[in-house]
């Protein structure tokens, strides 16, 4: 008798919190995790294993030289004349700034609206947890992808300089990794903004990618014309590859403001989505 | 205290309406049926419980918890179990990942003994299940903490004959351990096997509450009978038939072989069936179906109007005066 008054007790108290949504929905990412983390780390050490033969060749800063200014913003090319610069120009455009952006905006999104869109947030709502905590729930489960890449790409990365003798600044890639952490928290939140706020299952997912392409390219075709400003209010202004690998500059202001930007999506988002009807 | 309350309840979707002040009282430890046709609003009013959509007017309360205020009704929601018609899975886990996963969020006490009587097939993923599957997968997860109060919306749909029979033994079963349920449901047939009171709820207005066993008094099975040849309307002013039509919808067989004409005759029956059939073997009965009348068939029959609105001032002002109540009745501004 007593024990069954506890476990009802227990039962009236009984909250679903934040960590129990991170913990299902991380699980659901890790199968997609493995596959970027494969094709990330085939398509880097592509570039490892060709560099060699590319920085070497003669003509190489000719050709960088001779290639259009806003093609080399696009790619963020700055020299092709080394591994360091290979990587930063073009790997890490594609793969981080442009390619894990947009996966990580266009999921963010659909796993909210996708959520919405099948009636799976009812049942996932009926439960005794907040709004609140199931979206901050689904913005941690982001974390899975967004840590787990940014360790082992490097690693891949190193590991594969080391082999054609040309190893990379460990530091730097350290640093490198770090930094795209917020960059890439912030295009998360973006993506989880632009789910609430746009629902229908799909459509929010392709509108978040289709910011991520937008301003990737209002950032590279501003660069260096009058419209310049423009650019700043691109993630991609306050996340640069090439700076961190050939200069060894490491923008922590930028990274604090996507940071920033971050928090800001996010509480966007929580206000929409305790505010909206299901 | 009522487990569920509201009072002059409403949604808009803008201008549409999904409900309009709905005011009902749902008592601890009985069923509830919440009838109407499709798009009555009854999923509109258990969403709006549930607290997915807030009210545009009116209030409600479920287990003493607010509807807008939702930490209050989250923290309600620890003692509510909610079972909609097609519910929401994900679907590329396993049922038994999803019982663990929303065992996490709102606790399991039964899951086990749930699995007994639902038995959905745990260990293939959620996407492969059939539609009655996915039914018994929610029911398991509607139940598995062990709520005071469970909200359905059409329930059985989905499951076929014999798992609604064990479903409807179950919510039975349950209401003697003294769980209250409000269920919604377009079929009469169903509600009546378990609902202690029942309310109707048409375009957006609730219409009516009162104890099962009257309305079913006033209700009919829709018998529809082809017979050979022409008859009148006369010939079927038997005794518990109401509302005959004859060839009203005549389809001559034209396949018929003896080229005799076929007549559609068609009402509503309440009574024993053996008056019935015997009546009917009278003619050449060439086919017979017998159903449970519709909803809108009850629902005009009852009332005899087809105006929500109308009927909605009626039985209003007839509570009133039940009620004695010596306030001027406002003009139904509806």
């Amino acid at each position: 008798m007593s024990t069954e008054t506890v476990e009802r007790t227990d039962r009236r108290e009984h909250t679903g919190s934040a960590l129990d949504v991170a913990r299902f929905e991380g699980e659901r990412r890790l199968r997609v995790t493995g596959v970027i983390v494969v094709l990330v780390a085939l398509f880097g050490a592509l570039f490892v294993a060709l560099s060699p033969d590319v920085t070497t060749a003669a003509d190489i800063d000719q050709l960088t030289e001779a290639m259009p200014p806003a093609f080399r913003e696009l790619f963020g090319i700055e020299t092709l004349g080394s591994l360091e610069g290979l990587l930063a120009g073009e790997f890490y455009v594609f793969s981080w700034v442009v390619g894990l952006a947009g996966y990580l905006a266009y999921s963010a999104a659909g796993s909210v609206a996708g959520d919405l869109r099948a009636d799976r947030m009812d049942t996932l709502l009926a439960a005794p947890v907040s709004r609140t905590n199931v979206l901050l729930g689904k913005f941690l489960a982001l974390l899975v992808p967004i840590v787990v890449v940014n360790v082992a790409i490097p690693l891949v990365l190193y590991a594969g300089s080391v082999l054609i003798d040309d190893p990379l600044s460990l530091t730097d890639l350290a640093a490198l990794h770090a930094l795209a952490i917020p960059y890439l928290l912030c295009w998360a939140a973006v993506g989880l903004l632009a789910g609430v706020v746009v629902r229908r299952g799909r459509t929010a997912s392709r509108v978040a990618l289709g910011l991520v392409v937008a301003a990737w390219l209002s950032e590279s075709l501003v660069a260096s014309t009058d419209y310049d400003w423009v650019g700043t209010l691109s993630p991609m202004r306050y996340f640069d590859p090439a700076a961190v690998l050939l200069d060894g500059t490491y923008d922590l202001a930028g990274a604090a403001l996507l940071c920033g930007v971050a928090a800001a999506a996010l509480v966007a988002a929580r206000t929409a989505f305790v505010r909206s009807d299901l | 205290m009522a487990v569920i309350e509201t009072d002059g309840l409403s949604k808009y979707y803008g201008d549409v309406r999904g409900v309009e002040d709905l005011t009902f009282g749902v008592e601890e430890g009985e069923v509830f049926g919440f009838l109407g046709p499709n798009g009555a609003g009854k999923t509109t009013t258990i969403r709006t419980l549930m607290g997915f959509l807030s009210p545009t007017g009116g209030s409600a309360t479920v287990l003493g918890a607010d509807v807008r205020d939702a930490g209050a009704l989250r923290a309600a929601r620890a003692r509510i179990g909610y079972l909609p018609s097609d519910p929401g899975l994900n679907e590329n886990v396993t049922g038994r990942r999803l019982i663990e996963y929303h065992g996490a969020l709102r606790g399991d006490v039964r899951s086990d003994e749930l699995l007994e009587l639902f038995e959905p097939p745990l260990d293939r993923k959620v996407g492969e299940y059939s539609r009655g599957n996915r039914q018994m997968l929610a029911i398991v997860l509607a139940f598995m903490h062990d709520p005071d109060l469970v909200i359905m919306d059409e329930p059985t749909s989905g499951l076929d004959p014999l798992k609604q029979e064990r479903f409807l033994e179950f919510v039975r079963a349950e209401r003697e351990r003294g769980k209250t349920f409000f269920f919604s449901s377009h079929i009469l047939g169903e509600v009546r096997k378990v609902c202690d009171r029942i309310g109707i709820v048409r375009d957006g207005f609730l219409v009516e509450l009162e104890d099962v066993e009257s309305l079913i008094d006033r209700t009919g099975k829709l018998v529809r009978a082809s017979v050979g040849g022409t008859v009148t309307p006369e010939e079927f002013t038997i005794e518990g038939a109401h509302d005959v039509t004859v060839g009203g919808e005549t389809t001559p067989d034209e396949t018929a072989t003896d080229g005799g004409e076929e007549t559609l005759v068609t009402f509503t029956y309440t009574g024993a069936y053996e008056p019935l059939l015997r009546h009917l073997l009278r003619y050449d009965l060439r086919d017979l179906a017998i159903e449970e009348a519709p909803l809108e068939e009850v629902f005009m029959r009852f009332y005899g109007e087809d105006d929500a609105e109308a009927v909605v001032e009626r039985v209003e002002r007839e509570r009133r005066a039940a009620e004695g109540e010596d306030t001027e009745l406002e003009a139904a501004d509806v």
